[in-house]
């Protein structure tokens, strides 16, 4: 059971006639509607206790985010290396789609909630970041990552629920990598970060303004994509006719696994909190890094800024810690039910790559504010330059670092 | 397999079922009752009851102080205006509360004039809602503003309706006055009745370990003042125990025997104290429009006093600043 994770539909499953279901065989058709079932009984549970509606709907969207980024694969860096070594734009495209669904939920939600969006204020808790050249270097770092342990921080949770043996060693990593982070925070915030200006978009440009040219900036990525799109083959969905069969075997196709997520982000966002899941990890490892000692007195400015906030967690259950228990969770139930659970025993070169990707990508998401969920995603749908300006780096530090290991031989 | 795929899928809608719940409700019709108007014009609280029953009356302004970022947004009682403490309220530079021309340009943007009923409630008991309505009776409007009794969480816990929408209220024409004095003790005041050079009483609502010193501030707040203690003559009596589980109020009678055991009566004047002084105007809310006893806020509280040279401090729990 090792090797890469499966990303082609195996075949599909053939019921051996009045034979009695082999133990695997029935762990996997008894633990997803049971861990299902588990998700929704939590989240029933949730919702009936006092202020617990938010918490409930954290593990929901969680949930719904897991499957659906497990079963479109929507993974920023596979995407990348898809498109550079591959030359296959679907999956770009995807990222383009969830952008451009989320720029338009996004809009449609801030504009009730500030019909004007020209004074002094920000939308509230919107992922919008101070940009500067330390935001450059986060996300070029934060790509680097990506390349070494082969996805970013949200893939790797899902893959945790698809038995992947490198995430647990890249999350590990992430958490030591914030760590890091806390540990350079105070000097660059001091020579850099302190100055660097908050910009949102739709404050100099109105929610239309933004709104058009994200879209025209998208258009004209997604326009030499689509030119190198693969002659059409009948995809996953048409083939049979059971709908459910297109849900739960293969992939989806990563432009509607986009869509999903610029929905489920709209939704998150305005029920709940922007899409992220870096702020369980980060606000844990700066509480743990504080017991052991490592966290500097005080992190200058920090808790002012908006993101994947680390505030140090008093309650046992948080909202992110939910939605990020609920991703792995459901992507766990996803991969079981549609085959894809392939744990494999992790072997050092896993461990090594894990460790040292998930260091990169913890500094990256801590020092700038976010990961490719929370500050690319969420910030570039409510209008922050930040986001767009840690997207250019990520898939830049992404690129170079590929190009580098492929020369070097040290990736593939 | 298929079957499997069946539940799953089953299972996947339900989960996002609850989040359905809160979506489309009916606005509430105006009713309103003879008894309705009574009870806004009587008391300085309204119930939610009331209030959703009177949603849409006329002369009516509905305002949500909370602390939390992003509550209001996310549902806030339908034709509620949201004002954020730590920007609209006070000025961001200086300690102090809002100028005069900033109040005034935010009570016209709310709507507000000086014979406006309007009815402030948040989250956490209300306890930036009574800060709110502590600045406004300073520019001179006392008796027509409210508090929701219960705040949000009553409001929530009896699942009355939520909106998203922001409400467009026609601007008005108020003026603010210059602040009123009566309302707010500065540190001299403070300072006399702590050298017992003025007969006043000072109700210091911290926390017990705040008030002995043992702690400088609760748990999890940054410690900004580098003296422990309570100013001497000061007594305690917890902001907290002025609220019942579910939010509201406690009756009158009950908030007298409350702070008769500390020995406030209202036979003298009284400062209401914290840490920053927020806290410190729910008590303030509750003894002078409540109870009617005549209160000062002293917004300076702790950060200003534990922070003064030269001046009297009792210390029950001998903690030294700084040392080990």
């Amino acid at each position: 059971m090792s090797g890469p994770v499966a990303e082609r539909s195996p075949p599909l499953p053939r019921r051996p006639a009045l034979a009695l279901p082999t133990g695997r065989e029935l762990v996997r058709r008894v633990a997803p509607p049971g861990i299902a079932l588990g998700l929704v009984g939590a989240a029933l549970w949730l919702s009936g206790e006092p202020g617990g509606s938010r918490l409930a709907l954290s593990l929901t969207f969680g949930a719904l985010f897991g499957v659906v980024l497990q079963r479109s694969r929507f993974c920023f860096y596979c995407q990348w290396r898809d498109f550079l070594v591959a030359g296959d734009p679907r999956g770009l495209l995807g990222i383009l789609a969830a952008l451009a669904a989320g720029l338009a939920g996004y809009a449609v939600v801030l504009g009730a909630w500030m019909p004007d969006p020209g004074g002094t204020r920000l939308p509230p808790d919107a992922h919008i970041g101070p940009v500067g050249p330390v935001l450059l270097l986060a996300g070029a770092v934060f790509g680097a990552g990506m390349a070494i342990s082969g996805s970013c921080i949200s893939a790797h949770l899902y893959r945790l629920g698809e038995g992947s043996p490198t995430a647990p060693f890249a999350l590990v990593g992430t958490g030591l990598g914030f760590v890091l982070g806390f540990a350079t925070w105070n000097p660059l915030y001091l020579v850099s970060v302190a100055d660097a200006p908050v910009i949102w978009l739709p404050r100099h440009l109105g929610y239309a303004g933004y709104l058009g040219l994200a879209l025209a900036v998208l258009a004209f990525l997604a326009w030499p994509l689509m030119k190198r799109l693969p002659d059409p083959v009948a995809p996953n969905l048409c083939r049979g006719s059971d709908p459910l069969r297109a849900l739960f075997s293969g992939r989806w196709p990563v432009w509607l696994g986009g869509l999903a997520v610029g929905a489920i982000g709209t939704l998150a966002y305005l029920r709940v909190g922007p899409l992220g899941v870096t702020a369980e990890i980060g606000g844990r490892a700066r509480q743990a890094a504080g017991a052991a000692g490592l966290l500097p007195a005080r992190l200058e400015g920090l808790d002012t800024f908006r993101g994947c906030a680390t505030a140090i967690r008093e309650a046992v259950l948080t909202p992110n810690g939910l939605f990020v228990a609920g991703l792995v969770l459901a992507s766990f139930v996803a991969a079981l039910a549609s085959g894809q659970f392939q744990p494999a025993r992790p072997r050092s070169g896993h461990a090594i790559r894990g460790l040292l990707g998930g260091l990169l990508l913890g500094w990256g998401a801590m020092t700038g504010l976010g990961c490719s969920v929370g500050t690319l995603l969420s910030g570039i749908m409510a209008g922050a330059l930040s986001g767009w300006v840690f997207g250019v780096a990520m898939f830049a530090g992404a690129g170079g670092t590929l190009w580098l290991g492929r020369r070097t031989g040290l990736l593939t | 397999m298929p079957r499997l795929s069946t539940s799953l899928l089953a299972i996947l809608v339900g989960v996002s079922a609850p989040g359905a719940a809160l979506a489309a409700q009916e606005p509430p019709t105006p009713q309103q009752t003879a008894g309705a108007r009574t009870e806004a014009k009587a008391s300085p609280l309204v119930s939610t009851e009331w209030l959703e029953k009177n949603l849409d009356a006329k002369g009516l302004r509905i305002v949500e102080v909370s602390v939390e970022p992003g509550v209001f947004e996310r549902g806030h009682i339908p034709g509620a205006q949201n004002v954020v403490w730590h920007t609209d309220l006070v000025e961001t530079v200086s300690r102090d509360i809002a100028s005069r021309e900033k109040f005034t340009a935010l009570a016209r943007r709310l709507g507000i004039d000086k014979d406006t009923t309007v009815v402030l409630y948040g989250d956490n008991n209300n306890w930036f809602a009574a800060w709110g309505a502590w600045v406004l009776a300073q520019y001179g409007l006392v008796d027509n503003v409210k508090l929701l009794d219960g705040g949000r969480k009553k409001w929530e816990a009896e699942k009355r309706p939520l909106d998203t929408r922001s409400a467009e209220v026609a601007a008005s024409s108020f003026a603010a006055p210059a602040p009123s004095p009566a309302f707010r003790a500065r540190f001299a005041d403070v300072l006399a009745v702590a050298k017992r050079e003025r007969d006043e009483q000072i109700l210091d609502i911290r926390s017990p370990d705040e008030f002995s010193g043992k702690v400088i501030a609760p748990p999890g707040v940054q410690e900004l003042a580098i003296r422990a203690g309570h100013i001497p003559g000061s007594v305690n009596v917890p902001w907290a125990k002025a609220v019942n589980p579910d939010g509201t109020l406690k009756s009158p009678a009950e908030l007298k025997t409350l702070y008769a055991a500390a020995g406030i009566d209202g036979s003298k004047p009284i400062i209401t104290s914290c840490r920053i002084g927020e806290r410190s105007s729910h008590s303030w809310f509750v003894l002078s429009r409540v109870l009617g006893y005549p209160v000062r806020n002293y917004d300076g509280s702790w950060t200003e006093y534990g922070n003064a040279v030269g001046v009297p401090v009792v210390n029950l729990a001998g903690t030294v600043w700084g040392g080990k």
